[in-house]
């Protein structure tokens, strides 16, 4: 504001404005303009080049920079309003010790003495006391004398309940040594006894709980386990941990492996179910007779449900366990075919198309299996025709899946006997012809026998 | 002390000084300060005080302490650097520290004398006095200790702590597991609580006077000599490896063995501290041979590069079964099961020879290889070496000027009163 009142040539009223100067030079505040007025700037003469000329004491402006000297002694800053607050070397005694000390600190002239402040910190934790006649009335026991136990009590003031502390400096001279756990059981049971007959209850044991005492009870037994087994914990070896740690490792390979084998025979179990179910489907009087032995038709209509899967192995996570269902109604399997849909007229063709559901390898399987059996990949769509090819090509997946099962457990029997003979050089594994199928003959094998193989754990556990 | 809001800050201080002795030297300073006022040798020259025209000798000198008048055959005292390391016939060097603990009160007294004369420059009846201790110090040592002070020194107040509890303090902890790495020797301390464990505390003997002494067998083998450095009068500049050329000094007779085997000390620690160099990882030509070599010149002028070497010495000091990793490992391992766990996650690691290049994070690499997997590590290393090197007069400083350490003191009414026997239970 000043500047531009400057450069305007207004005359400021004078205003005892606040600015770091004044504040350090105090009174002696520059009484600007008194004679500023002599010269006026003539007419169309910069501004600046006037103020060389003619500055406010109207001296010419050096020619060499000079030093006006008083740069070297300013006057010390005033900062504060007030005077400087003294401090004094003042004698002090704390109440927080006995023998009334006398030492010095600084403090303010001004401070009143009060108390010594650090006196509040001066915290001790209160240990139940006992006179002879208590000691020997409650508190004999026979593995304690009472020299010993005073000089328990004495450490536990001393190093307020820090027992780690006072077992480390348990004066092993006099008495035996003892654990950490038999110092404590004995202070919490005579912090027990005394505060069941003495009045004043100790703070840090005691406890009232709806004005009924509440003894803190020190379960010395329960510790000395947990400390061995802690210290049994802390002092493995490395190779103990790296024992631990492989078996670990181990166990849940281990895991994983069963996982997967539940997971495979689950899936057999599926789709055999399902072929059951196709054939009880046409003839169910058969499975009413007979039918239920065998656990495959059981778990038929769970089946239903993850077929879609099948497709990708993989995918599939732990299934539901098996669950007896009594009611053996399948009138659908392979390739879930839509209804007729929406409104209106459609293509009775329409109906043979493969749900977009079925995969492209699928659909070319279907249909070179289809020109094996010399059969029109497009037959003419009348009413018992498409009834028909869609029934043969459901069918038709389904054997598919069966076949690519069968194919990969065959290829993991074989690796699993390799692999036993390779762990057992010398011996052969002699699969049981009946586990033994080819290709040719798995459709006539009875079910319930695949899946018992796939169950049984024998020849895995080889392995493992 | 107190802010205007009510508010209580930790410090109140009351003048008082904290000694750290030490085998390699006593620190002294005032509490409150973040470094000691001194570092002085705790060795002590005893010579006769015989005038000998002596430069120094001429002005009137302050550091010399006098046992008694000047005349006759009396001994004096030579203390600190600037005495000690004039070469002076008859002079010998002895040393008031034995086992890590004082031995010889008699020299220790001088010792004192100087400290309160020349570096506090204040009358003793004035300060009350804290002093460092190390955990195994015997029961007389401390209470001639008390009573040198209450009743020589005539000091207000004395106080006594372990200085692997005052190591925890200054890394700001109350619980940690203190490797203190000085000169006689290398110990593992377990601190509870601001208590020592005295029954768990390790030591060895491989501290920094161990590396000293293995450096001078190296350098003999090595035929490199180590020339006396008050011997050389002058030496000329020569190109590496070549014969130093140097001219010897005409020295006074009569300089005694000890004398001669102490400076000889002091200029192969003062190698170690150049040019040794702790490995990360144990000992291997192939690997120390990459890191570029130092360069070191020999008081004699000689002056060559230290390559492999230097890393080769030190690794005297990690030793399977002395090593500091070992000391920890089995300091920890003799503390109750409920403490380990705190006790691994603060390792405190102090003391002078850990200021040497690399022990640090040698020391943290090789605790990790052996801890227990069951219990997390840390490892804390003040983070400059002075710190690390004066670890127990500062956490002394910082104790001694808390507010509520005030009511600890050994009072000279307590001390009147109850005597010497009561400092067992009043400095746990
Ligand atoms: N910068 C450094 N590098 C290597 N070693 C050092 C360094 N500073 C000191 N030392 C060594 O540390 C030792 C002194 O340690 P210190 O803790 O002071 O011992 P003490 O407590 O017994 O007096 C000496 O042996 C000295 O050589």
């Amino acid at each position: 504001m000043a500047d531009i009142l400057d450069i305007l040539d207004i005359e400021q009223p004078g205003t005892a404005e606040i600015t770091r100067d004044s504040i350090l030079h105090g009174d002696k505040m520059k009484k600007k303009y008194v004679t500023a007025k002599a010269a006026r700037r003539p007419e169309g003469m910069h501004r600046e080049v006037f103020a060389l000329l003619y500055n406010d004491n109207k001296d010419l402006p050096p020619l060499l920079p000079t030093d006006t000297g008083k740069a070297y002694k300013q006057t010390k800053a005033k900062l504060g309003m007030r005077k400087v607050r003294k401090w004094v070397w003042a004698p002090f005694t704390n109440p927080a010790r006995k023998d009334n000390a006398v030492f010095y600190h600084w403090k303010r002239k001004t401070d009143e003495s009060k108390e010594y402040p650090f006196a509040q910190f001066n915290k001790q934790v209160s240990i139940p006391s006992y006179s002879e006649s208590e000691y020997n009335q409650y508190l004999k026991s026979e593995d304690w004398s009472q020299a010993e136990t005073d000089h328990l009590m004495d450490l536990c003031q001393r190093f307020d309940l820090r027992f780690i502390v006072i077992h480390d400096r348990w004066d092993r001279a006099a008495f035996r040594d003892r654990s950490v756990e038999d110092l404590k059981e004995r202070y919490y049971n005579i912090c027990g006894i005394l505060s069941k007959v003495k009045t004043n209850p100790w703070s840090n044991t005691v406890t009232m709980v709806n004005g009924e005492k509440r003894v803190y009870h020190y379960d010395a037994e329960h510790e000395r386990k947990r400390k061995e087994q802690l210290r049994r914990l802390f002092d493995r070896t490395k190779e103990q941990i790296e024992e631990e740690q492989t078996l670990l490792a181990e166990l849940k390979k281990i895991e994983a492996r069963k996982r997967e084998r539940e997971r495979k025979t689950q899936d057999l179990q599926k789709l055999i179910s399902r072929a059951d179910g196709n054939s009880a489907a046409a003839n169910q009087t058969a499975i009413a007779n007979d039918g239920m032995n065998t656990p495959s038709t059981v778990s038929s209509s769970i089946a239903r449900r993850h077929d879609r899967k099948l497709h990708k192995k993989k995918l599939a996570s732990q299934q539901r366990p098996m669950r007896a269902i009594e009611t053996v109604t399948v009138e659908w399997s392979g390739i879930k075919f839509p209804e007729a849909r929406g409104t209106g007229v459609w293509l009775r063709s329409q109906r043979m198309k493969l749900p977009p559901g079925v995969g492209q390898r699928k659909t070319k399987a279907i249909e070179q299996e289809l020109r094996l059996m010399n059969i029109d990949v497009a037959p003419t769509p009348t009413e018992s025709i498409c009834k028909h090819f869609n029934e043969l090509r459901s069918d038709l997946a389904l054997a598919l899946d069966l076949k690519n099962a069968l194919t990969s457990y065959e290829f993991e029997l074989q690796a699993l006997r390799h692999q036993y003979e390779a762990l057992n050089p010398g011996k052969t594994l002699t699969i049981p012809p009946s586990i033994c199928n080819t290709s040719a003959e798995a459709d006539t094998k009875p079910l319930g026998e695949i899946i018992d193989v796939v169950g049984s754990p024998g020849s895995h556990n080889n392995t493992i | 002390m107190s802010g205007p809001n009510g508010m209580l800050y930790g410090g109140d201080e009351i003048g008082a000084l904290v000694f750290d002795p030490g085998h390699h030297s006593l620190r002294v300073g005032y509490a409150q300060e973040d470094t000691p006022k001194a570092d002085i040798p705790a060795v002590i020259g005893v010579g006769p005080a015989t005038h000998i025209p002596d430069a120094e000798e001429k002005v009137p000198d302050g550091n010399i302490t006098q046992s008694a008048a000047k005349t006759g055959n009396e001994l004096r005292h030579y203390i600190d650097v600037t005495e000690i390391h004039v070469p002076r016939p008859g002079m010998e060097i002895q040393t008031y520290m034995k086992d890590g603990q004082v031995d010889n009160w008699d020299l220790f007294e001088k010792m004192l004398d100087y400290c309160y004369s020349k570096v506090i420059r204040s009358p003793s009846e004035h300060h009350p006095a804290l002093f460092t201790e190390a955990v195994w110090t015997t029961r007389p040592a401390r209470e001639k200790l008390a009573e040198l002070l209450f009743e020589k020194y005539q000091a207000p107040a004395f106080f006594l702590v372990k200085n692997a509890v005052l190591a925890a303090f200054a890394n700001g902890k109350s619980t940690a597991l203190v490797l203190d790495a000085g000169a006689s020797q290398t110990s593992a301390v377990p601190v509870i609580d601001g208590y020592a464990i005295v029954s768990a505390a390790v030591r060895s003997p491989l501290g920094g006077d161990h590396l000293a002494a293995q450096a001078k067998i190296m350098l003999n083998n090595m035929h490199i000599q180590m020339l006396p450095i008050y011997s050389i009068q002058s030496k000329e500049v020569i190109r590496e490896r070549e014969r130093a050329k140097y001219t010897l000094k005409n020295l006074p007779a009569g300089l005694t063995q000890s004398w001669q085997q102490y400076m000889l000390k002091r200029q192969y620690e003062d190698f170690c501290h150049c040019v040794a160099q702790v490995s990360e990882n144990p000992y291997e030509e192939r690997v120390a041979a990459a890191v570029p070599g130092v360069h070191h010149e020999f008081p004699g002028g000689y002056h060559q590069d230290f390559g492999p070497e230097r890393f080769k010495l030190t690794e005297c000091l990690f030793e399977q079964t002395m090593g500091a990793a070992q000391l920890v490992c089995s300091a920890a391992g003799a503390c109750d099961a409920d403490a380990r766990p705190a006790l691994w996650g603060g390792v405190v690691a102090c003391g002078g020879l850990s200021a040497l290049a690399g022990w640090p994070d040698r020391v943290a690499r090789e605790l990790a290889a052996r801890a227990p997997s069951s219990h997390r590590l840390k490892t804390h290393a003040a983070p400059s070496p002075q710190e690390r090197r004066f670890a127990a007069w500062l956490g002394g400083s910082i104790l001694a000027s808390i507010g509520s350490f005030q009511q600890m003191w050994i009072s000279s009414q307590e001390y009147d009163e109850g005597g010497k026997g009561q400092l067992e239970r009043k400095c746990p």
